[in-house]
């Protein structure tokens, strides 16, 4: 197979040196591509249709629980199952691998480099997550996946979601050594900008994170093939990976999600970001904040898990409301951009603006469920909660799909269905979550802990249409991802949106849409965080003081 | 919309950039990588530490009675990577001298030194007189030092490879990153051994 690696240099040459062989085309094509480009767009797509699966089976199990006397779509002993199977399908094959796919297709565009660092461990990497992720809903369908009752399935599914885990961790050692080492002459770290600096946080927090997760899940592998002794079995499984979910550890997957919001609102706003190294100290913070290994519910000899570890008082609880800063402060800088710059509704803006918002509201619902005595740990609050934030940071995501469409596809998506999506992902978002935020406080437990069981006799026919609303909440959002996901296969028909359609201000648009293999064949002087805001700004100066003179 | 494109801005036209360094890139990656690695085996450390913990709390003996977690296979592991250490300067120093015969020598050292480390872990595990079945401290032991023992094989592998590309005249003193790279991942590894030696082997 033919891997297209192009360094800047080489590819030049290529360009220039007649081909001894025919380009491969089609599926070789792809298969064979180390082209960051196609790779990150192999990410997007499909992270979206796992994505949309998983909201699928969300709304399925919503659908379950509105009644909980009767078992009409899943057998009793598979709604626990098929909970699981959403949340890993929503973080391990959807909003993880979306944002990397947008990182690693748009980050050496945006630090000046030719490719990413390592293009046949990225592509490798892709393949791997593709083909570990179908085999983790493989597990799933032969009575694998947490709860299940075959054990050899259950480890397949631990495997698996190992298998996962590496891939993006080594997807991205690549993206987060580019945004290091690549950066083109002149891009200090404080002129990267600042999606660029989010993937350089966040990813490095993932790579704290994610080797926590594959050891808990290596040490349950091994407990499972010999004896099962020590997690309890498949029932055991579940817990070695939701902390995943939980905050603050959830945080740190929408850390890249705020860097695509800091680079969209700027370019909106037709002005620089306000406060550029406070944004990157924010969004730095909110990195920090999210690293959330340590707060597992750990685990003891005899095989039971004990909640009330030290680490659940004082350190849980002060960063559970500490987290709420970096993004009310961003929040507050984008307001500030917004108020002082001249404000274009752009699709991209339209999308990215509600995502600031489910993030918010899904960080603020942490606060709320670390507040000691509420009682709301282990209800579905914390569901509703993780609700917000992933559909938060997927949001932001499309909005960052739909910003760097040009460079992505050569086509911007069309406005109409983009924003409707959108509109309708963010609606759906909301009306998924407070139902269930409702729920939660009526006592309801997560679904994969006993659901109903816990809520007062009085309150279960409320919290049973609670669940209704939730599910038809989640059935919107997953119309509109459907819309924005079709958007994106439409595109706009006709001639290209020329290289730079925004009025960009980062290192991308210096470059035509869609980019040449090597990305620049010249690069711009890089004297600030927005070479190419300077550099417009530069020439309009120059043009107005000439015009004068004629 | 703005039509602002690559040719209407004046700064990106004439005299062309210049060229882009490439500083380390495949070291930066490796210390990713490596602790990345390291993170994995410290956080079953971290288990395995909380675990027995719990139970030294409760009045109770942390190792079950048939076990013999000796202590020469453990010291001698850590010795034997703590005399490769030096074997590992000793490639960086000699290729970046542009001395490919003494690099060899000391890469056929440091294999070996590596090899004689995994053989010694083994040789651990048949003293250990437990099954891995036979228990929770059983498990987190074969599978603690079962990871280092793979994160070891890794370290290894790459040290292999540029020893293959250094025989092969591709790594030299003015390219010798991946050399770097493969040592620090090399120190790494013993590092976190040193953890995992002095958690299970000497508190036990």
């Amino acid at each position: 197979m033919t891997v297209t690696e192009a360094p800047r240099d080489a590819a030049l040459e290529a360009a220039a040196a007649p081909s001894p062989s025919a380009p491969p085309t089609g599926l070789a094509a792809v298969v064979g591509s180390g082209d960051p480009r196609t790779i990150g767009k192999l990410f997007v797509g499909t992270s979206l249709l796992f994505l949309l699966a998983a909201g699928v089976i969300g709304v399925l199990t919503g659908v379950e629980v509105y009644d909980s006397t009767g078992s009409e779509i899943f057998a009793a002993d598979t709604l626990p199952r098929m909970v699981t199977l959403q949340a890993t399908g929503a973080l391990f094959l959807g909003v993880l691998p979306l944002l990397l796919g947008l990182a690693t297709a748009i980050v050496p565009l945006q630090v000046g480099a030719a490719t990413v660092a390592f293009p046949r461990a990225t592509a490798a990497a892709y393949w791997t997550w593709l083909v570990s992720g179908a085999l983790v809903i493989a597990a799933y369908g032969i009575d694998g996946g947490p709860f299940g009752r075959d054990v050899d399935a259950v480890s397949l599914y631990v495997g698996a979601l190992v298998a996962v885990i590496v891939a993006l961790a080594v997807a991205t050692i690549s993206v987060v050594t580019t945004v290091a080492t690549l950066r083109a002459p002149g891009m200090t770290l404080r002129r990267t900008p600042l999606f660029s600096w989010s993937v350089l946080v966040g990813g490095s927090v993932w790579l704290l994170t994610l080797p926590v997760l594959a050891a808990d899940l290596v040490v349950t592998w091994v407990d499972l093939r010999y004896g099962q002794q020590f997690l309890r079995g498949p029932d055991g499984v579940w817990e070695r990976v939701a902390w995943m979910f939980w905050q603050p550890t959830l945080y740190v997957a929408a850390v890249p999600a705020l860097g695509v919001i800091a680079d969209v609102v700027p370019v909106f706003a037709q002005r620089r970001h306000q406060r550029h190294r406070v944004a990157m100290f924010l969004i730095g913070a909110a990195a920090a904040l999210g690293t959330g290994s340590w707060a597992q519910v750990g685990a003891s000899a005899d095989g039971s898990v004990n909640p009330t570890d030290w680490l659940f008082e004082g350190p849980w609880i002060a960063v559970s409301f500490l987290a709420i800063v970096p993004i009310l402060g961003l929040l507050g800088l984008w307001t500030l951009t917004l108020f002082t710059g001249r404000v274009r509704l752009g699709t991209p803006l339209i999308l990215v603006v509600p995502a600031g918002l489910l993030l918010l509201l899904g960080i603020g619902a942490g606060g709320a469920t670390a507040v000691k005595g509420a009682g709301l740990v282990n209800t579905t609050w914390m569901t509703a909660q993780a609700t917000l934030v992933l559909l938060g940071a997927a949001l932001a995501g499309l909005g960052g799909v739909a910003f760097w469409a040009p460079k992505l596809y050569g086509k911007l998506l069309p406005d109409g269905a983009t924003r409707l999506g959108g509109t309708l992902v963010f609606l759906g978002a909301l009306v998924a979550a407070v139902p269930l935020a409702v729920a939660g406080t009526l006592d309801q437990a997560r679904l994969v802990s006993g659901g109903t069981a816990e809520v007062a006799p009085g309150d279960v026919d409320t919290v049973e249409v609670l669940n209704l609303v939730s599910a038809v909440g989640l059935g919107v959002a997953v119309l509109g991802g459907l819309l924005a996901g079709l958007a994106m296969m439409a595109r706009r028909r006709g001639e290209g949106p020329g290289d730079d359609p925004w009025g960009g201000h980062t290192l991308e648009w210096a470059t035509s849409s869609p980019p040449p293999i090597g990305h620049f064949a010249s690069l711009p002087e890089i004297t600030s965080e927005a070479p190419v805001y300077d550099a417009r700004h530069a020439a309009a100066a120059s043009a107005s003081t000439e015009a004068p003179a004629r | 919309m703005s039509s602002a494109t690559t040719t209407e801005i004046e700064v990106f036209s004439g005299a062309p950039a210049p060229p882009p360094h490439r500083p380390r890139v495949l070291l930066v990656g490796t210390a990713y990588a490596a602790g990345a690695s390291a993170t994995a085996v410290l956080a079953l450390i971290a288990l395995y530490a909380r675990l027995r913990a719990d139970v030294l709390a409760r009045g109770e003996v942390w190792l079950p009675e048939e076990a013999n977690l000796q202590l020469t296979p453990g010291t001698m592991g850590m010795a034997t990577l703590l005399l490769s250490l030096p074997m590992v300067a000793w490639i960086v120093h000699a290729l970046r001298n542009d001395d490919r015969g003494h690099a060899l020598m000391a890469y056929g050292v440091t294999l070996v030194l590596g090899v004689a480390y995994i053989n010694g872990a083994a040789y651990g595990w048949q003293q250990l007189g437990l099954g891995i079945t036979s228990s929770t401290q059983a498990l987190l032991i074969y599978t603690i030092t079962g990871l280092h023992v793979a994160m070891a094989a890794v370290g290894l592998l790459y040290l292999a490879v540029a020893a293959f590309r250094t025989a092969g005249g591709q790594l030299t003193g003015r390219a010798a990153e991946a050399v770097s790279a493969a040592a620090l991942y090399w120190f790494v590894t013993v590092a976190v051994y040193a953890v995992v030696w002095y958690t299970i082997t000497i508190t036990k």
